[in-house]
């Protein structure tokens, strides 16, 4: 079998359905294929997101994939220390990604895109040196499909990103493993998202509850993925060491997030990569759901573009752009990881225990300057010079 | 020169998340809907992937050299 698109769109997470959705909207034809058999299923995922993105991308607010709306967060430091963040109002929600990724492909599908699921790329298909489309196969039925723009929106493994030649390679150290399970837990606000901190808690990550319900939460790690432990190891050590039962376990969820070496060409030629594909992931928390939809919407205004002026070169506004706005914003977070990442405990202990009796308002409000001055003045920071390099290495 | 080898799955535990080949420098694994893959000819013998599979499903072995 042969086809024939505007568009063909690898990979139906995140970003793949948005590049896909807005494509059609703009009257080109597309298709968005998945490996999987149910879209949306198994997810990699901890499934918090802000609030601003539903507006923001124009998502509908849909209760079918919100599991629970989210008020704040409470950050807790190695020997304990807790700060508490917490808004008047939602500031982010726990998503059903299962439902979510799957929505997100029907809206794409409602505009006009053509949906496979357990269609999986195999190979570009190149023609006097150039790729001019995909080899794929959908259950067993080989195809190909032949389109003008390709875009590899396929997650980590990045495949056809780097069947195509656009280097994603990252080092080990710029991924995080992951491992959670969706479970019942008690004794912890499900208002708010909670998340410990500690390098024998979690090596450079940390331990997240994301409440979906009163007693049920997304309960994961994520660590260092060049770490000889696993995420796992990890996990269930803390579990033992809080006392928590892990005895009602309703989902387990694995994953490696690329939390930094963010692709620098995003465009070859015809092809694009968008989203985890591209490490467009927050290095800081390891949350990649905005950064693809961002990066989604920056691509398909540039493959509109492209395809509205009968020009292939205007593609290459991607790279531009989405360096020039998500990807500046993204390099400071990852300066910022890079310098948390050498926190001893005590420092944690110590940053977390001035914070939590500074000027709540201010931290809750992420005026970010102002919790590195408040850090700045405390003298246990001004009596050690390696804190106070540190902490100017943020400023 | 690393000893070369060839990794192998335990596929009790594997859940076919995909990291491995994300990290994979050579495209030497592919993770498909319906199962693992490890193409050794690809190999570099790195072992980048047994240490990020976030459950330890993954191992490497030594590789037997035709004498």
């Amino acid at each position: 079998m042969s086809w024939k698109y505007d568009v063909v769109v690898v990979g139906a997470g995140i970003a793949g359905p948005i590049v896909a959705r807005n494509v059609a909207r703009a009257g080109f034809s597309v298709l968005l294929i998945d490996k999987k058999w149910a879209i949306g299923t198994p997810k990699q995922c901890a499934e918090g997101i802000s609030i601003k993105v539903f507006e923001k991308y124009d998502i509908p607010y849909d209760k079918r994939f919100i599991n629970r709306e989210i008020y704040g967060a409470k950050l807790y430091s190695p020997s304990g220390y807790e700060l508490e963040m917490r808004y008047k109002d939602v500031s982010g929600v726990i998503l059903e990604r299962k439902v979510f990724d799957k929505m997100l492909a029907y809206y794409a599908a409602k505009a006009g895109a053509d949906v496979l699921a357990r269609t999986e790329a195999l190979d570009v298909i190149r023609k006097d040196g150039k790729v001019v489309g995909i080899k794929a196969k959908h259950e067993d039925e080989p195809v190909e499909i032949y389109a003008d723009v390709i875009v590899a929106a396929d997650g980590v493994e990045s495949t056809i990103a780097r069947k195509a030649g656009i280097n994603t390679y990252a080092p080990p150290h710029e991924f995080d493993s992951s491992y959670e399970y969706e479970m019942l837990i008690e004794g912890f606000d499900p208002d708010l998202i909670h998340l410990w901190f500690g390098n024998e808690i979690a090596p450079r990550g940390y331990v997240w509850v994301f409440p979906k319900d009163e007693d049920r939460a997304n309960v994961g790690i994520g660590i260092n993925s060049d770490n000889p432990q696993t995420a796992k190891y990890y996990l269930d050590k803390w579990l033992k060491e809080n006392n928590i039962p892990a005895k009602k376990l309703l989902e387990i969820n694995v994953g490696v997030v690329p939390v930094g070496g963010f692709v620098k060409e995003l465009v070859k030629d015809n092809v694009l990569v968008v989203g985890d594909a591209a490490r467009q992931v927050n290095p800081m928390h390891g949350g990649g759901m905005a950064e693809a939809m961002e990066a989604g919407t920056i691509a398909s205004k540039w493959i509109v573009k492209a395809l509205e002026e009968e020009n292939l070169s205007l593609l290459q506004n991607y790279t531009k752009e989405w360096w020039e706005t998500d990807g500046k914003r993204l390099e400071k977070v990852l300066k910022v990881r890079r310098v948390t990442e050498k926190l001893t405990d005590e420092d944690l202990d110590l940053f977390i225990q001035i914070l939590s009796g500074a000027d709540a308002e201010k931290i809750a409000g992420g005026d970010y300057g102002e919790v590195i001055k408040a850090l700045l003045k405390h003298p246990k920071v001004l009596l050690s010079s390696r804190r106070i390099k540190l902490l100017k290495e943020l400023l | 020169m690393p000893e070369k080898i060839k990794i192998v799955v335990n596929e009790d535990r594997c859940y076919l998340c995909g990291g491995c080949a994300g990290v994979c420098p050579t495209l030497a694994i592919e993770v498909h809907s319906s199962g693992w893959e490890f193409l050794q000819d690809k190999c570099i013998s790195c072992k980048i992937c047994v240490n990020a599979c976030p459950v330890g499903a993954l191992s490497a072995e030594p590789l037997e050299v035709k004498a």
